[in-house]
């Protein structure tokens, strides 16, 4: 690197972004690590606030508890897959309508868009949706995650104001006096440009089928189908034994309380862990798809 | 339009079509085809006849709930919630995107960005669980620090001067982060040479984000606000009911958590329904206004 | 509204669960179903708690084995049903309860079980409203009156079918109670009831820290001011004796007004009896007449006494915003050290933990002065703990009633039905041989017998019928709930069931009134719970009671009340 002169301006400028990076680094951070922490706690110390910076009475209670279920292995293979599939298809049927509602030439475009954002804001309830579901035999297969809301329209939005913002119009009327088709334009000019995007729209998809929990509470009864949030829950409430209160009887408090909250924050871990790793995997993408956008002009 | 043009148009744009029906399809047959549900609002639920068989009875439940006795207190916590949400909750992201932006160690950045996102990852029962823990005026650590700073024995959970602070900045610690993805993806796609022009004209760092980095926001932040207050009656129903106590009751008791108390206690369909439609209906209002302002304004609209 | 979650778009991505978003955007109830789980937990500590309550129980009796219809039972091919059951979330699969399989072999049907721990409330609309129902559904209320009326024609009148059902017959015969409570104003017959036998006639058990008042040299409170002043020396010496003269907290419940472990029960020190099925909302009969305690003048009274307790500092000052883990947690101490003075709960074992149990003394119900003569009274659960309404309903749409009702049959044995709450004979119960029978103590030694039970079998959530007679002994659980109820006896055996009871159970409401009333105590608690609060905190009950009972006026209690009164005249003219 070569060393620059740094004028006053730049090194109050770098300080105060320091210290602003640092005190939203440690605000964001700490609560995460004290979930991390608690996890391994004994769970009464961390109730009494004894446990803060480092763990106490360490014990892997929790995770054992966790893992030893087997419903959580199934949970986890379902939820992977619901997610992958989920993800691409939403891709898949966004990506393209996003690309065609931000052609000005395209007429319907505004009647299209108004009656897709009207989605958002209203809709016909739970019951109505839950017969339709039901009359397409959507109801207790896996399709249930996949297809029926896979155009998510806030996405579309963000999709839509992304192509109309770095695609210009002269791009493609360049490319079509050279005889070049939408279909083709979208897919070798449009998508490559738009990586930052997809890598956005699509981690966004990504974490909303990871934690989808409503669409298998309602459609799902079958076990085998079952996704993880499901089965985490299950786990996690079959640990509040005070959820029986006096109801569960006898000293049931004394054996499984304890250890409900360290369940608690196991689960937390377990459950969202893999996106998190996953996450730096991502960010690569995300890093190039920024790059990419940079470089385009 | 001239039919001739008309077939000329769809000549000219039937892959536009093809590319765009999949999507009108999926939302169709799942979003539109059970809107006739709707009319559950205006009617009794008679299981007997079907969903739509009950009895017609026009404006009555909208009525009964704005004649009900909780009405105006509603109102006016669920708009107070939203606003200040949006006030303090909307510009966090545009200003954490812009900060990290300027990060430009790739290590650090990066480890900032991984950072931030992660809360968003944390599901809502968790939060508020994290909240209680840490907010708690005996053994939590704001407990601690409040004694240490002498301002005594606050519980910020059970008051109705600290509730909606309370919500509105842990809402932007869990989402502020995830929330600033959009804007640092915008931000990607500011022509670098912008950047390089700037700093050969002696520009510092301050005036490049002030005359390069935030109008290239701009569009985005336009949409995605007009969303926003396209959801002003909309409060988050899981957080506000989870956070709920008996001292905060006056100020944290909202649209969403009502009907929820009067939904799972009765099945009363038709009352729900009814709620739910008002409070579209006032969303549509503000969503029509903002999506009109700023199509006159700032040439950027939604649709 | 997407927003029902949370607000504005720029957090549309949040939770990211677009499919609520859009499947729910305005609809008010799918709102409302959708978010369900989140309560879940809330809703499960009051709907298990008031299932539960329960344990096992020294039993008496004898004559214990009525062997069930075994019809059916003709091996070959049997009758496939469907059922879904909420089940306690620590209970095993059902596959792997003994009693079970031997019940459905007995009655010559396979079931095919959805099990259900969570979020049924919301599970239940859908499949209601969509008339996708199985054949059976088995769990406390799991099917309400309300529901009934709501979706009719969707469930089985059992009335046509009891004929098949000996079993059923003779609990009807022995208990009338029974038949009263599965019986609908049109005298049809919908859900069956439980029926368990042992339990104690209330919920809530006083407890103070004997070991404290010993150590302080002071002698068990019998008033309210008594208790303030041990309370007072709880909080001001070092009573747990680990040094710390400050770590002691005086007094505890779960937090707001009514429902269990409450101060509410202090009411029974000017004669108030609440009964677990209204005193939630208030509501108690007094002279024949239906009462709310949250607009009486004795209620009044006792919150300027809590003020007085709390503006003192002996009242845990997380009282309304700690969950019940914390509440629990708490008065579990450190090692042998406790840490709480006085509270309520079920029994002390599942109140303090094993460890710092022992320190524990039940108490009799506080005078609320020491002038007053009048009676004086507790809570008088006998009903809600014993019964159970709609534990087992059959949908319309079963093809088969004739099987399903003989599973009912089979339920209904006596001998099934102690196997049904504690668990199969062998692992679970003991069979003397004699006709006597023994709950046995869990196989694993570090486990409690009440976790025991809820993890072998249905236990409370189960439908069953228990006769009087029959000869059971008990887990050591239940034998300390009955202990430790023992002070609370005398005032107890003095409430009268007939006349000082709100009938909950019996009554059934019309359901115009049912909606009325549901809507109006929602308006009327939540103002009660902020007021209640607020005037234990700061104070301030004495200038704002009038214009708060004007208030709890308007937000229906008359209403309410008058509502009750017609019903409860209704059916006592009845009796």
């Amino acid at each position: 690197m070569v060393r620059h002169r740094l004028s006053g301006g730049e090194i109050v400028f770098r300080a105060v972004l320091f210290a602003l990076c640092a005190v939203i680094f440690l605000a964001v951070a700490y609560p995460l690590y004290f979930i991390v922490i608690a996890s391994i706690s004994d769970s009464t110390m961390v109730a009494t606030g004894k446990v803060l910076l480092f763990p106490k009475g360490i014990s892997f209670f929790g995770y054992n508890e966790i893992f030893r279920d087997e419903r959580i292995w199934t949970g986890y293979r379902n939820t992977v897959f619901y997610t992958l599939a989920g993800t691409f298809v939403n891709l898949l049927f966004t990506l393209p309508a996003a690309y065609v509602l931000s052609r000005k030439e395209f007429k319907a475009r505004r009647f299209i868009m108004f009656a897709f954002v009207f989605t958002m804001f209203f809709n016909g309830g739970l019951i109505p949706t839950y017969l339709l579901m039901k009359d397409l035999h959507l109801t207790n297969t896996f399709w249930v995650f996949i297809l029926p809301f896979c155009v998510n329209v806030f996405y579309l939005i963000i999709a839509r104001t992304f192509f109309e913002a770095s695609l210009p119009p002269e791009l493609y009327e360049a490319a079509a006096m050279d005889g070049c088709s939408h279909f083709f334009y979208f897919v070798k000019v449009a998508l490559p440009l738009s990586k930052a995007l997809i890598s956005v729209v699509g981690l966004y998809y990504l974490v909303g089928h990871w934690n989808d929990f409503f669409t298998a509470l309602i459609y799902i009864r079958d076990n085998e189908l079952k996704p993880l949030q499901i089965i985490l829950r299950d786990i996690l409430l079959s640990n509040q034994v005070f959820a029986g209160g006096a109801g569960t009887g006898g000293a049931s408090g004394g054996y499984a309380q304890k250890y409900a909250d360290q369940i608690k924050y196991g689960v937390i871990i377990v459950s969202t862990l893999p996106i998190l790793v996953l996450y730096p995997f991502l960010q690569k993408y995300f890093e190039k798809g920024v790059m990419i956008g940079s470089v385009k002009g | 339009m001239r039919p001739g043009s008309l077939l000329s148009a769809l000549k000219r744009d039937y892959q536009l079509w093809i590319m765009v029906l999949p999507a009108i399809a999926v939302i169709f047959i799942f979003s539109y085809i059970p809107m006739y549900g709707v009319q559950l609002a205006f009617r009794d639920y008679d299981f007997s006849k079907g969903l739509t068989g009950g009895e017609w009875q026009g404006l009555h439940y909208f009525k009964q709930f704005i004649d009900s006795y909780l009405f105006t207190d509603l109102m006016r916590n669920t708009f107070f919630i939203s606003f200040a949400t949006i006030v303090v909750g909307f510009p966090a992201p545009i200003v954490l995107a812009l900060v990290l932006n300027q990060i430009r160690r790739k290590k650090a950045k990066q480890l900032m960005q991984t950072t931030v996102y992660l809360p968003h990852f944390i599901s809502v029962i968790v939060l508020v669980g994290m909240l209680n823990v840490l907010l708690s005026p005996e053994t939590g650590i704001a407990g601690h620090l409040m004694k240490a700073a002498g301002l005594g024995h606050i519980n910020l959970l059970a008051s109705t001067s600290t509730f909606i602070p309370t919500y509105v900045l842990s809402d932007i610690w869990q989402h502020c982060g995830w929330n600033s993805i959009i804007y640092l993806a915008a931000l990607s796609t500011v022509d670098p040479q912008l950047y390089d022009s700037a700093k050969m004209d002696g520009a510092s760092r301050w005036q490049t984000i002030r005359y390069i980095d935030f109008p290239a926001l701009i569009p985005t932040i336009v949409i995605l606000f007009i969303l926003s207050m396209g959801n002003i009656l909309s409060t988050g129903f899981e957080k506000i009911f989870l956070m709920q106590n008996a001292l905060n009751l006056p100020v944290s008791e909202v649209i969403a958590t009502y009907v929820y108390k009067i939904g799972i206690v009765s099945n009363q369909f038709s009352l729900a329904s009814a709620i739910g439609v008002f409070n579209t209906v006032i969303n549509f209002i503000f969503l029509f206004a903002m999506n009109a302002i700023s199509r006159r304004v700032s040439n950027t609209s939604l649709f | 509204m997407r927003g029902q979650s949370e607000i504005g778009p720029h957090r549309t991505d949040n939770d990211a669960d677009q499919t609520i978003l859009l499947a729910i955007l305005f609809e008010g109830v799918t709102l409302v179903r959708k978010r369900i789980h989140l309560l879940l937990s809330l809703i499960l500590v009051v709907s298990a708690v008031l299932a539960g309550c329960s344990g096992s129980n020294g039993g008496d009796g004898n004559e214990s084995v009525n062997e069930g219809s075994g019809s059916g039972g003709g091996s070959g091919e049997k009758v496939k049903l469907t059922a879904v059951i909420t089940k306690h979330p620590l209970t095993k699969p059902l596959g792997e309860m003994e009693w079970l399989q031997q019940v459905e072999d007995a009655a010559g049907v396979d079931i095919e079980w959805q099990e259900i721990t969570a979020d049924w409330g919301q599970k239940k609309g859908t499949m209601l409203a969509s008339g996708d129902v199985p054949d059976l559904f088995v769990g406390p209320n799991v099917i309400t009156d309300a529901d009934f009326a709501q979706f009719q024609g969707l469930f089985q009148d059992l009335s046509e079918l009891t004929e098949q059902a000996p079993n059923v017959q003779q609990m009807f015969a022995e208990k009338p109670e029974t038949k009263a409570i599965a019986t609908q104003r049109d005298g049809r017959i919908y859900g069956l009831p439980k029926y368990q036998a042992f339990w104690p006639d209330t919920v809530n058990r006083q407890y103070i820290n004997q070991q404290w008042l010993d150590n302080l040299g002071l002698s068990a409170p019998t008033t309210w001011d008594e208790l303030y002043e041990v309370l007072l020396a709880f909080k001001e010496k070092d009573a747990n004796g680990n040094g710390d003269p400050s770590d002691e907290i005086p007094m505890d419940w779960p937090g707001g007004i009514g429902g269990y472990f409450n101060p509410a029960v202090l009411l029974g020190g000017m004669g108030i009896t609440l009964a677990s099925e209204v005193s939630g909302q208030g509501y108690f009969v007094e002279d024949g007449q239906v009462k709310n305690f949250l607009t009486d003048d004795r209620y009044k009274e006792m919150v300027m006494f809590l003020n007085k307790l709390y503006k003192a500092g002996l009242i845990n000052p997380e009282v309304f915003t700690h969950d019940y883990t914390k509440f629990q947690s708490v008065a579990r101490g450190e090692g042998d050290t406790a840490k709480v003075g006085f509270t309520w709960g079920w029994v002390a074992s599942d109140r303090f933990g094993e460890q710092v149990a022992p320190q524990y003394a039940s108490l009799p119900p506080l005078k609320a002065s020491a002038g007053y003569s009048g009676p004086l009274s507790w809570s008088y659960d006998y009903y809600s703990m014993n019964f159970g309404t709609n534990h087992i309903v059959m949908s319309a749409k079963t093809k088969n009633k004739e099987a399903a009702m003989r599973f009912i049959n089979e339920l209904y044995s006596p001998k099934v039905g102690i196997q049904v709450l504690f668990g199969s004979i062998g692992p679970n119960i003991k069979d003397n041989g004699d006709g006597t029978y023994a709950v046995l103590p869990p196989q694993d030694a570090k486990m409690d017998p009440g976790t025991w039970k809820w993890t072998s079998t249905w236990a409370d959530n189960g439908a069953f019928y228990i006769s009087d007679s029959t000869e059971l002994t008990l887990g050591t659980d239940m034998q300390e709930v009955l202990t430790h109820s023992e002070p609370l006896k005398g005032v107890l055996e003095q409430v009268n069931p007939e006349t000082d009871v709100y009938p909950a159970m019996f009554i059934k409401y019309e359901t115009a009134d049912n909606n009325a009333m549901s809507l109006n105590n929602t308006n009327v608690m939540n103002l009660a719970n902020a007021s209640f609060a607020k005037w234990v905190t700061k104070g301030g009950v004495e200038n704002e009671w009038d214009a708060y009972v004007n208030e709890s006026k308007k937000a229906g209690l008359d209403q309410n009340l008058e509502i009750m009164q017609k019903y409860y005249e209704e059916y006592m003219s009845k009796q």
